[in-house]
């Protein structure tokens, strides 16, 4: 390793500290550089500097400042431009990276560094004073919201901006490089014993004696130059598993943008067309790094002027059909085991896919009454109504989909009642659509203004996946284990690892929700409790199987069948058991 | 504010249906004094009550309305009360969007219910929750200070981020009981209706 102090750690893999030392972010960075994937440099002031940080009445010390220093020096070396020179200028990332994931840290602060005078030599170098601008502006409501703690809104004139956080908050964005710098340094080691970090790790238990590191990072620019640009690379399709490279590319794009949705971005392959042998290399790291950690990655990457860089990694969300494929064939490909296959879905992804969904063939003939945002996936049908009061139309007790304008917290009891949920106007952000969610209702929000006039008293059917509701009462089908991809072997490799099988045709079969064990999230059966009850039955049923507590009870008390209740999904139960067996 | 009745009427229109004790916690009174306040408004036909349960009617809603401008008056016409509001508008956007993260996760382009099975995730939306909840702390000292009642709003979301701190995840935006968003869309719907301004939905 690049030693060039005691008191901070080049991260440059040719060590690896570890988590407990140096934080998550900084631990990952190393991993990175030690695989050879290109990182943009940066360097670590270890977690023991936070201890020390407290212990000295949260000032850094003279040493610790010089090592900083010098770890820019390093920074400036690997890249070739020098902090604070509006020539060449280096900008870096200044983040959080504790050993455990927590609440009330410091947020990242991206492009520190920046000054007037660096806004107009960014500009020169960019060919772009609006871009220069813009990032100084973002530079300094970040500054401040972050560092300095001001509560204004962004802007586009970064003078404006600095000028009403000072306002806000009594204290000037610095214009000098080094005291934004070491400003940044003492807000990330601050944000240990702030109130949120504080509160959580007394509610949790965790020592007040940790701490959390600082990472300092080279900014890599995605709009110096023609082959520069900024993109975001999923290893798999997170929507359907498929194994093919998805993402999205923006060709003299910087950070934010592709995130932001200000920009158009374009499908990560016109990448191939445009830059192939960058391309070719972002394959490749993506594949190296998702064999790696065992999982499908989700990877933001930047190009500045022909030069690959990976700004972070993590693992991909995706949705249940993806991860049950995902899955399976992570292990298919040797990559990982069935046992990590089984970790990797959850019993809600499996219940998520196996969820009726419309019969496709009575689409081509159904009556489309109206299009809208989906705002929480499934389908059901009803009577529509456009209020809960009785005798408001909602029939004879049958089931009703609400239908109204908008909703507002007066109507929850009534989609507490409903089956499904439309409004007319609102997007996923709308009440309608967040207490929808919270429910678990079907939902198509923001149809359109007076659209849901003619619907009182008659038939629907809502596809809250589709975002379309439909004339009448649609025929929903039952998905079939064989229909999802991946699935028949994740539940084949459940089947021989659980110790209990999940089956009918069983003769006495003790009822736990009629002995009082049942699923109350509010108030869970203590685990003793459930041994108990369960204990000396050879079958079982009950809403509490289809927990992980009720499953491991099954297991410790040696029950050798769980038998469904209706409705209750037998591949369901099956995964839980067995991953409440690989916990023992 | 001083119209017992006023008071109650309004408290029992965000909550729309609920009992004396549900809106006396909304305000931070008395279930007495708003039991005698609700039985006087259900003379006045302004409100229907069964088994303790309580809504206003459609005449109640146009009574509030008609009422609103001059109870209000000084509120309304106070520029500390636009300033703060000013201030919770700008949280609000931010808060909306961060229960659409906590219940739907991102998927590439398209988002997936949260299973709360990725605790990074979820501890990540808590924290940026967190800090909402400090900025949010101004902005409701300035009504406090307006309208000394609201000051019971802060109360409840100190407990309902409290508890979600604590992992108790039904109190991030469980519509059935006072969790964070329940409290602040209440929150909004009172401030809207002393201010007398229209709900503009998130496009």
């Amino acid at each position: 390793m690049t030693q060039v102090s005691e008191r901070i750690l080049i991260l440059d893999g040719a060590s690896l500290p570890g988590r407990e030392q140096v934080g998550n972010k900084a631990a990952s960075i190393a991993q990175m550089r030690a695989l050879g994937l290109p990182v943009p440099p940066a360097f670590v002031l270890p977690i023991d500097e936070c201890r020390r940080y407290h212990a000295a009445g949260g000032e850094l010390d003279a040493e610790a400042w010089a090592a900083v220093r010098a770890g820019i020096e390093h920074l400036e070396r690997e890249t070739g431009r020098s902090f604070g020179d509006p020539a060449s200028p280096l900008l870096v990332s200044v983040r959080s990276a504790a050993a455990i994931s927590m609440p009330g840290m410091m947020d990242t602060v991206l492009n520190l560094g920046m000054t007037d005078a660096l806004e107009r030599g960014l500009a020169a170098l960019s060919g772009d004073p609006g871009f220069a601008r813009d990032t100084h502006a973002r530079f300094c409501h970040e500054f401040g919201h972050i560092v300095l703690g001001a509560d204004v809104d962004p802007g586009d004139d970064p003078a404006a901006v600095c000028a009403a956080v000072l306002k806000d908050t009594g204290q000037a964005v610095p214009g000098d490089p080094w005291e934004q710098l070491r400003a940044a340094i003492h807000a990330v080691f601050g944000s240990w014993s702030s109130r949120r970090a504080v509160a959580y790790r007394r509610h949790w238990g965790i020592p007040e004696d940790g701490g959390t590191a600082v990472v300092v990072q080279a900014m890599a620019f995605g709009n110096l130059g023609g082959r520069s640009g900024t993109g975001v690379v999923f290893t798999r399709n997170p929507l359907t598993g498929a194994p093919e490279v998805y993402g999205e590319w923006l060709a003299g794009g910087q950070g934010e943008d592709v995130v932001s949705g200000t920009h158009d971005p374009r499908p990560v392959a016109e990448l191939a067309e445009q830059l192939p042998e960058l391309h070719a290399e972002l394959m490749e790291a993506a594949q190296l790094l998702e064999s790696e950690r065992g999982d499908m990655q989700d990877i933001e990457f930047t190009i500045e002027a022909g030069r690959l860089y990976l700004l972070q990694t993590r693992t991909a969300k995706r949705s249940p059909l993806a991860a049950v494929r995902i899955a399976a064939d992570l292990v298919r490909e040797g990559v990982t085991g069935p046992e990590a296959a089984l970790r990797q879905v959850s019993p809600e992804q499996v219940q998520a896919v196996l969820a009726p969904t419309l019969a496709p063939d009575t689409l081509a003939g159904a009556e489309v009454l109206a299009r809208g945002t989906p705002a929480c996936p499934g389908v059901s049908s009803g009577r529509a109504a456009p209020d809960a009061r009785a005798g408001s139309g909602s029939g004879e007790g049958g089931p009703v989909v609400l239908v109204r304008p908008t909703t507002s917290p007066e109507d929850v009891d009534a989609m507490v009642e409903a089956v499904a949920v439309v409004t007319e106007r609102g997007g996923a952000t709308s009440h309608a659509a967040v207490v929808t969610r919270a429910l678990g209702r079907p939902s198509v929000v923001g149809v359109g203004d007076g659209v849901t006039g003619g619907w009182v008293g008659s038939e629907v059917t809502v596809d809250g996946s589709g975002g379309v509701v439909y004339a009448g009462r649609l025929p929903t089908r039952q998905t079939d284990a064989d229909d999802v991809p991946g699935l028949a072997e994740l539940l084949g490799w459940a089947r021989e690892r659980s110790p209990v099988t999940v089956g009918e045709g069983v003769d006495e079969v003790r009822d736990l929700d009629g002995l009082g064990l049942r699923l109350e999230p509010d108030h869970p059966v203590d685990a003793a409790t459930l041994e108990a009850g369960v204990h000396g039955a050879r079958a079982v049923r009950g809403t509490v199987l289809n927990s992980p507590e009720g499953a491991r009870a099954a297991i410790v008390a040696g029950v050798k069948t769980v038998v469904p209740l209706p409705g209750q999904r037998p591949e369901v139960l099956l995964l839980r058991l067995a991953q409440a067996g690989l916990e023992d | 504010m001083t119209d017992p009745e006023l008071l109650a009427v309004h408290g029992l229109v965000i909550k729309k249906a609920g009992s004396a004790t549900a809106v006396a916690e909304l305000l931070g009174a008395t279930s007495k004094e708003i039991a005698t306040a609700l039985d006087a408004a259900v003379q006045a036909g302004r409100v229907v009550g069964a088994n303790g349960t309580f809504m206003v009617t459609p005449a109640g809603r146009d009574w509030l309305e008609q009422r609103y401008p001059d109870a209000f008056a000084g509120f309304r016409s106070d520029p500390a009360a636009g300033e703060a509001y000013a201030g919770f508008e700008r949280i609000n956007g931010k808060l909306l969007a961060l229960m659409t993260d906590w219940q739907m996760m991102p998927a590439g382009s398209e988002r997936v219910p949260n299973d709360h099975s990725d605790h990074d995730y979820d501890t990540e939306v808590i924290d940026r929750l967190g800090g909402l909840h400090e900025r949010a702390e101004r902005p409701l000292e300035q009504f406090a200070g307006l309208e000394p009642r609201l000051g019971r709003y802060w109360e409840r979301l100190e407990v309902a981020y409290d508890r979600a701190l604590a992992g108790e995840y039904d109190w991030v935006s469980s519509a059935r009981i006072a969790s964070y968003h329940t409290t602040w869309y209440e929150l909004h719907e009172d401030l809207l209706r002393m201010l007398g301004r229209e709900r503009e939905e998130q496009p």
